[in-house]
């Protein structure tokens, strides 16, 4: 239904308006007239000028009322021409997150402590721009200021072209694994790290296309999501960064997820992702070398009245085929296995059944992490961590965190094998939805 | 051992997912008479909290709703028919 159909042609609606007080006093006038003439009843006559008189100053503030209401019409359709609705839509949402944390960290048994307000892993300002374009294109633009430099999250073109089937271009998030593209905002995130290796092993935002879509399945649901993208650089020491804007060779990388949930309730997802390309310099020693990776996620959220259990985790499994590498500190070549393992699993509980207000906004949180690099490189080591975190939900939206975490290393980089680092940290992090 | 398993279990996992999907495209890809009869409210509380608390309609205005309708279908993979209930309903 347009808007002529809810507002009457507004010239017309003003004339009647105009014209009713006058037809009312004319109709009176000539009333008053012909009594006069035919019952010459004074008295009479008397009533009806009182009348008159009375009628006049009423004609009158009727008029400034209609005058007042033409105005007051005039206003609204102004407001609803202003307020029509395009097909554009811009608006700006994003998080902000800021901490404290303390540490106290041993290696080889030699202690160091320190606190701190924000680091660049507990401090994070990020407006989302998001334009809509009809409900066909949504264009993404996230900056983001770490505390040390203002980046880009990631900014791309999404083309809505068919049900199920979104296709998009920029500086993406891969699809490896869930936890970069879904799980790793402050505010979502239920306790202040990022899990150990995850978020970052392998880097997870790159230049390419993407296909994606959710598509119903009976009573199940599956998703897909497939990107080609530059791909990764493999560097000197055997670990990999962004290619970035320009790509280090003429080979793309393709990297997929496919999820299935088996619920009718959406409680339950399992995804199983890879990404596999060449990751040497076009030219370079490392031009043969190439990479395949393998990620399984799971994510199930059940009310077990009164208590919401949310339970994620990811695996992560990283492997560059064999390649000689350089040692800096005696320019011999050297080899390793070139494997990373990285992984999580997190549950959290919160009441959200019980009637106290104060009660349920508060939830529990723990996690486990293992982050394994390879043995007799210059970066081996294997770490694991547990975390612990107490949160208190100010809305859906804001949340208060206390962490404790405590990590332990056992290096096996060449030289320094076996030498152990533990890690205790304090945080205290605030984390909002913008 | 493990690694060979390992290496060799993901894409056969990831092999029987292909398969399962392509064997069901021709028929299955549609929701069930349950799932289709769900209310907006309903895809709202169980769709939103697998990453989420779920977000008050008041938050954002309707053309806002619709934007962002856009944005979490891309980021959680909702169906079309998911994301036009919830945002309808989130719009009430």
């Amino acid at each position: 239904m347009g808007i002529g159909s809810l507002y009457p042609d507004p010239v017309q609606s003003n004339q009647k308006i105009r014209e009713q007080p006058y037809a009312s006093l004319l109709k009176i006038q000539t009333t008053k007239y012909l009594i006069m003439r035919n019952c010459r009843h004074y008295q009479i006559v008397f009533w009806f000028l009182a009348l008159f008189g009375f009628l006049a100053p009423a004609s009158n503030a009727q008029q400034v009322v209609d005058s007042s209401l033409l105005d007051r019409i005039s206003t609204l359709e102004k407001e609803v021409a202003d307020k029509k609705q395009g097909d554009d839509h811009f608006m700006v949402a994003g998080l902000a997150t800021f901490g404290f944390v303390t540490n106290k960290t041993t290696i080889a048994g030699v202690g160091s402590k320190s606190n701190s307000f924000p680091d660049a892993d507990h401090f994070e300002f990020s407006p989302l721009l998001l334009w809509r374009h009809g409900n066909k294109f949504l264009l993404e633009f996230e900056p983001s200021f770490d505390g040390s430099t203002l980046g880009v999250n990631w900014a791309d073109v999404s083309w809505f072209a068919a049900p199920g089937f979104i296709v998009r271009a920029g500086y993406l998030v891969l699809p490896f694994g869930t936890y970069s593209k879904r799980l790793a905002a402050g505010w979502i995130d239920k306790l202040p790290t990022d899990p150990t290796g995850v978020a970052d092993v392998p880097p997870t935002t790159d230049f390419g296309v993407e296909i994606e879509g959710g598509l119903p399945l009976g009573n199940m649901k599956w998703s897909y999501d497939v990107a080609l993208s530059n791909g990764l650089q493999l560097l000197p020491d055997g670990q990999m960064q962004s290619a970035g804007f320009s790509d280090n060779n003429k080979n793309k990388t393709v990297t997929a997820r496919l999820a299935l949930l088996p619920l009718s309730n959406s409680s339950l997802e399992i995804g199983v992702s890879g990404m596999f390309g060449h990751v040497g310099d076009e030219g370079s020693s490392f031009e043969s070398s190439k990479t395949d990776m393998y990620a399984l996620d799971l994510n199930y959220v059940k009310l077990f009245s009164p208590i919401l259990v949310n339970v994620k985790g990811q695996y992560n499994y990283i492997h560059v085929n064999d390649q000689q590498y350089l040692n800096p500190a005696d320019s011999s070549n050297y080899s390793f296995e070139n494997t990373t393992k990285t992984g999580f699993a997190q549950i959290s509980l919160r009441p959200t059944g019980v009637t106290s207000k104060w009660v349920k906004n508060l939830e529990v949180a723990f996690r486990y992490g293992n982050y394994t690099t390879p043995k007799a490189s210059l970066w081996g080591e294997k770490t694991d961590v547990t975390e612990f975190g107490l949160l208190y939900w100010f809305s859906w939206r804001t949340v208060f965190k206390l962490g404790y975490t405590t990590s332990k290393s056992n290096s096996s980089t060449i030289g320094l094998e076996g030498v152990k680092t533990v890690s205790n940290s304090f945080f205290a992090q605030f984390a909002i939805q913008l | 051992m493990k690694k060979v398993s390992l290496r060799y279990i993901v894409p056969i996992i990831w092999s029987l997912l292909i398969a399962a999907v392509v064997y069901t495209l021709p028929t299955g890809c549609k929701a069930s008479q349950k799932v289709a009869a769900k209310t907006g409210a309903q895809l709202w509380a169980e769709n939103c909290q697998r990453c989420h608390n779920t977000p008050s309609p008041s938050s954002f205005s309707h053309e806002q709703w619709e934007t962002i309708g856009l944005h979490m279908q891309s980021r959680a993979l909702l169906t079309d028919a998911e994301r036009n209930k919830i945002v309808d309903f989130l719009k009430q």
